[in-house]
């Protein structure tokens, strides 16, 4: 397993924001995480890259909340639940984050840049960013626009490419339809698919069910801070209680 | 005489220019309102005012050892007292301020409260395109140009330098691209308190050095900070550019314009805050989570 998710419970105070989940993704896998919002998606995300952990050590001596975090995360065998994350990051575990988060006064290619942070072979990143740009051939023609700027779409690009300039060997990538025209996310999600082809393992949380299981290859559902159901977009579209409870879809379609 | 006003404000704008952009740096990455920051510049011109004159040191040694000691005093004291303390807001603008009032009443007991002044470095001075300009002040004007280039050049063209830009505009995503931000930090305060130590070496031979000439520029460079927004590069610029300008203008347009330097200054930061509350460039905050 590249990655496990082992009891993993999170509070923030007294709301229990993860309660016990556990999941695994296997290397090569194109995993989703489906479920409505504030099931604990983003959450789950954010606590695999590190991200709940450090906000707890910010938090230490404050007046703000407490944090707590349990259970284990295990990245290709091994705890990384106490690391920084940046060191995380050096393993090969990246978030593209929820809200696409640029760095706005920075250049398209600055923030490019600054996902290769930790990648000293120059000639690598050179390859990385031909590949990126490649992939997405606008974030080449606005390589000096400061990346406020972009559109939302472009904005995406740029995230996950920033991310893939990480050399990542799993990818977290936290909804990245939101806010985006249909046509533009359906690009977005062939890229995504283009992506977990050549060989990222790619763990994708999205809140549109159908978009999401035309791409994975296995899927989680969330729903209150639980993991109630996981199998192939198949298997849970055709189950009735699934469809009804936690995918809000009708009935039956006759699928 | 016009060419020293006119050097004289261009030094001017480059000492804001030095103070602001560290400041700024400091906030935006370390999420540090350091209001103890034109102490730093305090004390560099106490530490070459010591050198060159207490220890008979020639001036680029005494400059060098004055910026090393005020980067010394920065960063043991933001390890020390302010890390520990860094999301307390109010706690750790307090204690900024007893460190300015610390480095201030050190400075008395060492020093005492005499106007001390430094020799110039060089005497005499050069004509250029028909103006009179004292060597003293074209030194000056050259090693703020040359520091200003290579902070610029240092933030810009090294990685480095991308990683403190990327921590200012959002810490925690720098984080997750690798970027350990306690040491991005640590290293900014180490940047920030040089040019603050630079600023203080170059100019206390042009003005009077005194335990408190550390108040009048830290309205300065709050007000600049306001004005361009706070934590942004570009913002700290153009606003020292636009506060050292208007304020030359006021002090020698005028009558009496030299009374109303710090007034101009505040006036400009009330008018930002209630008018435009970002600053120039300033980021509306966007809430980290």
């Amino acid at each position: 397993m590249l990655l496990e998710v082992r009891n993993v419970t999170v509070c923030y105070d007294t709301a229990m924001l993860l309660n016990d989940v556990s999941l695994e993704v296997a290397e090569g896998e194109l995993l989703a995480l489906v479920g409505p919002n504030g099931a604990g998606k983003t959450t789950l995300l954010r606590t695999i890259a590190g991200l709940v952990r450090w906000e707890r050590e910010l938090r230490r001596g404050t007046r703000a909340g407490n944090i707590t975090v349990e259970g284990e995360i295990l990245f290709d065998g091994e705890r990384i639940d106490r690391l920084p994350p940046h060191e995380i990051a050096a393993r090969g575990l990246v978030l593209c984050p929820e809200r696409r988060r640029p760095f706005r006064e920075l250049s398209v290619l600055d923030n490019l840049r600054a996902g290769a942070y930790l990648v000293r072979d120059r000639r690598k990143v050179a390859e990385t960013l031909e590949m990126v740009y490649a992939l997405f051939p606008v974030l080449k023609s606005r390589s000096g626009q400061v990346s406020g700027t972009l559109s939302g779409g472009e904005q995406q690009m740029l995230a996950i490419g920033r991310a893939l300039m990480t050399q990542p060997r799993l990818l977290c990538i936290d909804e990245p339809s939101t806010g985006l025209a249909p046509r533009v996310c359906r690009e977005l999600f062939a890229k995504i698919k283009e992506i977990a082809e050549t060989g990222i393992t790619v763990l994708l949380v999205e809140q549109d069910v159908r978009l999401a299981f035309s791409l994975s290859t296995r899927n989680y559902i969330l729903s209150h801070s639980r993991v109630v159901a996981e199998g192939t977009g198949e298997e849970l579209l055709k189950d009735e209680k699934v469809r009804r409870s936690y995918l809000g879809l009708a009935a039956s379609a006759g699928a | 005489m016009v060419g020293d006003i006119l050097v004289n404000t261009l030094i001017n704008t480059g000492v804001y220019a030095m103070l602001a952009v560290g400041f700024s740096l400091m906030f935006g990455v370390a999420r540090l309102i350091n209001l103890a920051h034109t102490a730093f510049y305090m004390l560099a011109g106490y530490s070459i005012f010591f050198f060159i004159t207490r220890m008979g040191l020639p001036w680029l040694p005494s400059v060098l050892l004055s910026i090393l000691i005020v980067v010394v005093v920065a960063v043991v004291s933001y390890k020390a007292l302010i890390d520990p303390m860094r999301e307390r807001e109010t706690t750790v603008l307090i204690l900024t301020i007893a460190l300015a009032l610390v480095l201030q009443e050190v400075m008395l007991i060492l020093f005492g409260g005499y106007f001390r002044s430094v020799p110039s470095a060089l005497s005499g001075y050069s004509t250029i395109l028909g103006v009179r300009v004292t060597n003293q002040y074209l030194l000056t004007l050259g090693v703020v140009a040359v520091t200003l280039v290579a902070v610029w050049l240092l933030l810009m063209r090294t990685k480095l330098g991308l990683a403190i830009r990327a921590t200012a505009q959002d810490r925690e995503i720098a984080n997750v691209m690798g970027m350990c931000d306690s040491r991005t930090a640590t290293v900014t305060v180490a940047i920030a308190a040089a040019l603050a130590g630079v600023a203080g070496a170059v100019v206390a031979p042009l003005y009077i050095l005194e335990p408190r000439i550390w108040l009048p520029p830290l309205t300065i460079v709050l007000a600049i900070a306001v004005l361009g927004g706070l934590g942004s590069l570009k913002g700290s610029l153009l606003g020292a550019v636009i506060i050292a300008l208007s304020e030359s203008l006021v002090v020698f347009l005028v009558p009496q314009g030299s009374f109303f330097k710090g007034a101009f200054s505040l006036g400009v930061m009330i008018l930002v805050l209630l008018i435009r509350p970002e600053g120039l460039y300033g980021v509306a905050f966007e809430e980290e989570r």
